[in-house]
């Protein structure tokens, strides 16, 4: 090991007896190496999920600006509609309502922006060919982008529930936690579920696909009563909790944790616990059936690559 | 041995590809028929828009062909797609490809997972093929402060977590300096030293590299394999007479004499001046002899003896695979280059040389290897 | 055969390079950069197969605001919460144009070094780099303009928002707007220093930061509602004297989002709420201290940006 500060020359050609790390794992045939068992594709699904996963996580302590940008930020945004209810002279429990839209914000953002128009990225970067060559089932790096922006968003709804419950005096009644918790998780699910199908779309969308990402902001906290109960939306609120997974979670989350507000016009929590299982089914299923479509039509039509951007 | 007879390593044919686009189709594959032996290092050689890299991209699973099969020891790139990716991997020149926030370790480790390692058997993996490959001092750099150079080591690396028994090389060394791209021809040649058996497909526009790398060579240009062969075979096509150039002390009465000599086509004569520092201008004379055969190379000295002539020095000149190109399509790289920005020369396969594609000393499918 | 067209600009007597080729064309050259660049932005930003899919989403996300807002107000205060909606609405069109115009300079960065890689390139022209980006942001700010204009015509004809074309102050209206665009756009310079900084993911940066600045330029709100501290940079924001002189120019008489009882303006002026010309003075004010700022600032980054080593790098997880 060199001292620190000196610089050790750059090896030179690899000689004889260091070729031999250049054998990693010997097999007798071509066939044999292509032959895994269940067992090893499970392992090396499992295993991908991890490593895509790693670049997010690392990049939370590589960059501190997020620190500001995904949680100072964001909670002071929050705070803005806190502000406009309590110049309303509204209810407690109102302000409730916009801690956890703001909370859930921070989900919804990471799936917009790093989930869906993820792959088209890593096109442009030229790793999704990259992806593709490899053995595991690209389902994976889906997923494993997801738990991977599951972390960085999670460091943001924590802080913003956090310091909005304290700062704003916001007290909670929870009755069901078991409930609560399986709906928080199920939101989760749904709507990372309904990332990693935007994902494949996005793809072949192209620039289009960016472009719609923005729709997927405003226009999606409005039909999805982020500040409000969607249950004021009518019909418009009703098609939403049918369709999209912030706006049923949220609703059944709002109605879990601040029983004393009464009926909402909406569903009961259970329903919506089961609606959301049941997108989180339908949105994954078709994130399979999309990834799987993508990828043979990329190949026709040679989109897998990008030549010019 | 057993006698079982290997499947190929490549087996393509009659793979054509077609892109859809305004206002014409773009044919990239036009019928490529190409067998490559296990344990290969065979190279693609053509000028740009050739469609070396679409021909990798179709035997490397990323697309499909519209026409025609590929199968990679046996298993077919439409169908045998996860087979295939088990066995096989792909690096390419001009790679920018990578996280920029990871480290160089960390890039490749995250590979390693996607190829089927565990996590600590990743690291280990890494760990051996970031010093094998000379990347020891920037393991722990980030990906988006190593030097092109660097990066490619690293993204050579990476193609070799998996052991593969096929290793597609699309320009690994374009854009590299002189130093740079010598590593990496360098690591090629130790891998396989390392690990006999293994095959190598290796797309390039340089000559001078396919010439040094590969046992045969394919060369291609606008969707379809000219010739293939052995870089000497390739050059045997063109080189019918042989050139030598002498230089000799002196030469008493000219080269007229050289001229008639049996099997002798041409000499002609250069005074060579060169001045050595401060020392006197030396002069010499140079003799470019064209002959028939080599063997008349014997009646040329022996005049020259007679001559009271010393030869100072004595070269060959080979064709090189430009020359090759040349011959068999009627014009040069550079000029392919030229007419790419040409609308007009972009039409189609209406004005190319009719070639029908020589396999020169290939081995018989049923030869013993 | 030479171009002497391009020979004109050049001299070269005798093969010795003049120092005269060096030298630009001032303001001719500043000028060209920018509308080159606007040129290149608009293309950018219009670039759409679909026209209809363009206006829908030009639309779309500021109507979408305002609605948020109307639907809260509508919750809480019920019908008599309609004579707030002018405040709302016109709070939140002009909102959305200081999100796009922000967002614009700062996702031209983002895009030139991650996507196009052209940002070095850019960089290393001869042409002004601020003048680049600034026309780079101009498209933008143009979408954001007609999204506002159309939030506010939404706000009109559908929402029952009463307005009156003869009663609005037209001299104000367009000096505080012409202030407030290059308010924004001194915003949008910081932005754009800060992700030079910054790896990809800092694509919602923008939209984060002003929706931070949301909080206290009383968008949605009037300023007395938030504590005095958070008054007090209200009072030094000059988006917060633009929108009320917007406010003030199509809605005289209309509420104030500075002044009103127990605010931070009338316990410091004694007046209950600000007058035109004092609306004008404290943007110039503001806007020529926040426009200084953020060209220092911009230097500065830029400064940064160049040492590290960071206006070619790419980035990405």
């Amino acid at each position: 090991m060199a001292a620190p500060g000196v610089v050790q020359p750059t090896p030179g050609p690899v000689t004889a007896p260091g070729l031999r790390v250049f054998v990693g794992r010997p097999t007798a045939s071509p066939q044999e190496a292509a032959n895994w068992t269940r067992r090893q594709v499970w392992a090396n699904n499992l295993h991908s999920i991890v490593g895509r996963a790693y670049p997010r996580v690392r990049g939370l302590t590589r960059e501190p600006s997020w620190l500001v940008f995904q949680m100072l930020l964001p909670f002071l945004t929050t705070s803005s509609f806190v502000f406009v209810y309590r110049a309303l002279d509204a209810p407690p429990a109102y302000i409730g309502f916009v801690v956890i839209g703001g909370a859930m914000t921070a989900f919804w953002l990471n799936v917009v922006w790093m989930m869906a128009a993820q792959l088209y990225w890593e096109k442009d970067q030229g790793n999704l060919e990259l992806y593709f060559a490899a053995p595991m089932n690209v389902m994976s790096v889906l997923v494993g982008m997801a738990v991977g922006g599951l972390v960085m968003s999670s460091t943001r709804a924590i802080s913003i529930m956090f310091i909005a419950t304290v700062v704003f005096g916001v007290s909670f009644s929870i009755s069901q936690w078991a409930l609560l918790i399986a709906v928080f998780v199920l939101t989760l699910a749904a709507l990372y579920g309904f990332g990693m199908m935007l994902a494949s779309l996005f793809v072949m969308w192209g620039r289009e696909a960016f472009h719609l990402t923005q729709l997927m902001t405003e226009p999606v906290y409005f039909v999805s009563g982020l500040n409000f109960p969607v249950g004021r939306l009518g019909f418009i609120g009703a098609l939403a909790i049918a369709l999209i997974p912030l706006a049923v979670g949220l609703d059944a989350m709002r109605q879990l944790a601040f029983v004393s507000t009464g009926p909402t016009g909406t569903p009961e929590p259970w329903v919506e616990a089961l609606i959301l299982v049941a997108m989180t089914a339908i949105f994954i299923g078709l994130a399979r059936w999309l990834l799987h479509s993508m990828e043979e039509r990329a190949r026709r039509e040679g989109r897998l690559t990008v030549r010019w951007r | 041995m057993s006698g079982s007879i290997q499947a190929p390593a490549i087996d393509a044919r009659g793979i054509t590809r077609v892109y859809k686009a305004k206002p014409t189709d773009v044919t990239a594959l036009a019928g490529i028929d190409l067998e490559v032996a296990p344990g290969e290092f065979f190279g693609l050689l053509g000028p740009n828009g050739a469609g070396k890299t679409t021909l990798i991209k179709i035997l490397t699973t990323l697309l499909l062909p519209s026409s025609g099969s590929a199968r990679i020891f046996g298993f077919d790139v439409a169908t045998e797609t996860k087979k295939i990716r088990r066995i096989m991997n792909m690096v390419a020149g001009g790679e920018q490809s990578g996280y920029g926030i990871l480290e160089a370790r960390e890039q490749l480790w995250m590979f390693s997972q996607f190829y089927g390692l565990g996590a600590r058997e990743g690291w280990r993996r890494v760990d051996e093929l970031i010093d094998a490959v000379g990347l020891g001092e920037q393991r722990n750099q980030r990906v988006s402060t190593l030097s092109t150079g660097q990066r490619q080591k690293m993204n050579f690396a990476r193609g070799l977590l998996n052991d593969p028994w096929v290793f597609f090389l699309d320009e690994p060394t374009l854009g590299l300096d002189v130093s740079a791209a010598r590593s990496v021809r360098e690591l090629m040649v130790g891998w396989r030293a390392a690990v006999p058996g293994r095959t190598v497909l290796l797309t390039t526009h340089y000559m001078a590299e396919a010439d040094e790398l590969c046992e045969r060579i394919a060369i291609v240009d606008r969707g379809r394999i000219l010739a293939i062969g052995s870089p000497a075979e390739l050059k045997r096509r063109v080189q019918r007479e042989s050139i030598f150039r002498l230089e000799l002390d002196r030469l008493s009465g000219g080269p007229g004499g050289l001229a008639r000599l049996p099997g002798v086509i041409s000499a002609v004569a250069a005074i060579d001046a060169t001045k050595d520092g401060e020392a006197p201008t030396r002069q010499t004379v140079v003799i470019n002899l064209v002959l028939r055969e080599d063997s008349a190379l014997a009646g040329v000295v022996a005049a020259l003896d007679g001559l009271g002539a010393h030869i100072v020095a004595l070269a060959k000149s080979e064709p090189s695979l430009e020359d090759v190109f040349v011959e068999l399509v009627g014009r040069g790289f550079e000029e392919d280059d030229r007419d790419e920005a040409d609308p007009m020369r972009r039409a189609g396969p209406a004005d190319r040389a009719p070639v029908e594609p020589h396999e020169a000393g290939q081995p018989d499918p049923g030869e013993e290897v | 055969m030479i171009d002497t067209n391009i020979v004109d600009r050049t001299t070269v007597e005798g093969n010795r390079f003049d120092p005269a080729r060096a030298r630009g064309r001032g303001t001719t050259d500043l000028v060209r950069s920018f509308r080159t660049a606007a040129a290149l932005g608009w293309k950018m930003e219009a670039n759409w197969t679909d026209p209809l899919l363009f206006f829908i989403y030009s639309v779309a996300k500021p109507v979408a605001s305002a609605l948020i807002l109307v639907f809260m107000l509508q919750v809480i205060a019920g019908p008599s919460g309609i004579a707030l909606r002018p405040f709302v609405i016109v709070g939140s069109a002009l909102w959305s144009f200081v999100v796009s115009g922000v967002a614009g300079l700062a996702w031209a960065v983002l895009d030139d070094r991650e996507r196009y890689r052209m940002l070095k390139y850019i960089y290393v022209s001869p042409s002004s780099f601020l003048t680049i980006l600034i026309g780079r942001g101009v498209a933008r700010l143009a979408v954001g303009a007609m999204g506002a204009g159309i939030t506010l015509a939404v706000g009109v004809v559908v929402l029952g928002v009463p307005f009156e074309p003869l009663a609005v102050n037209w001299p104000l209206l367009v000096i505080v707007l012409v202030m407030g665009v290059v308010t924004i756009s001194a915003l949008a310079l910081v932005m754009a220093a800060i992700c030079l900084q910054t790896r990809q993911e800092s694509w919602d940066y923008p939209e984060v930061v002003v929706g931070a600045l949301f909080l206290v330029v009383g968008a949605v709100f009037p300023l007395s509602v938030l504590p005095l501290p958070l008054q007090v940079f209200g009072l030094i924001s000059p988006l917060t004297w633009w929108i009320a002189g917007v406010r003030q120019a199509l809605f005289p008489g209309g509420p104030s989002s500075i002044g009103g009882p127990g605010s931070l303006w009338q316990q410091l002026s004694g007046q209950l709420n600000p007058s035109a010309v004092q609306v004008v003075i404290a943007l110039l004010v503001s806007g020529a201290i926040v426009t200084l700022a953020s060209a220092i600032l911009f230097r500065a980054g830029e400064a940064r940006a160049k040492d590290r080593g960071l206006i070619d790098r790419t980035t990405g997880s």
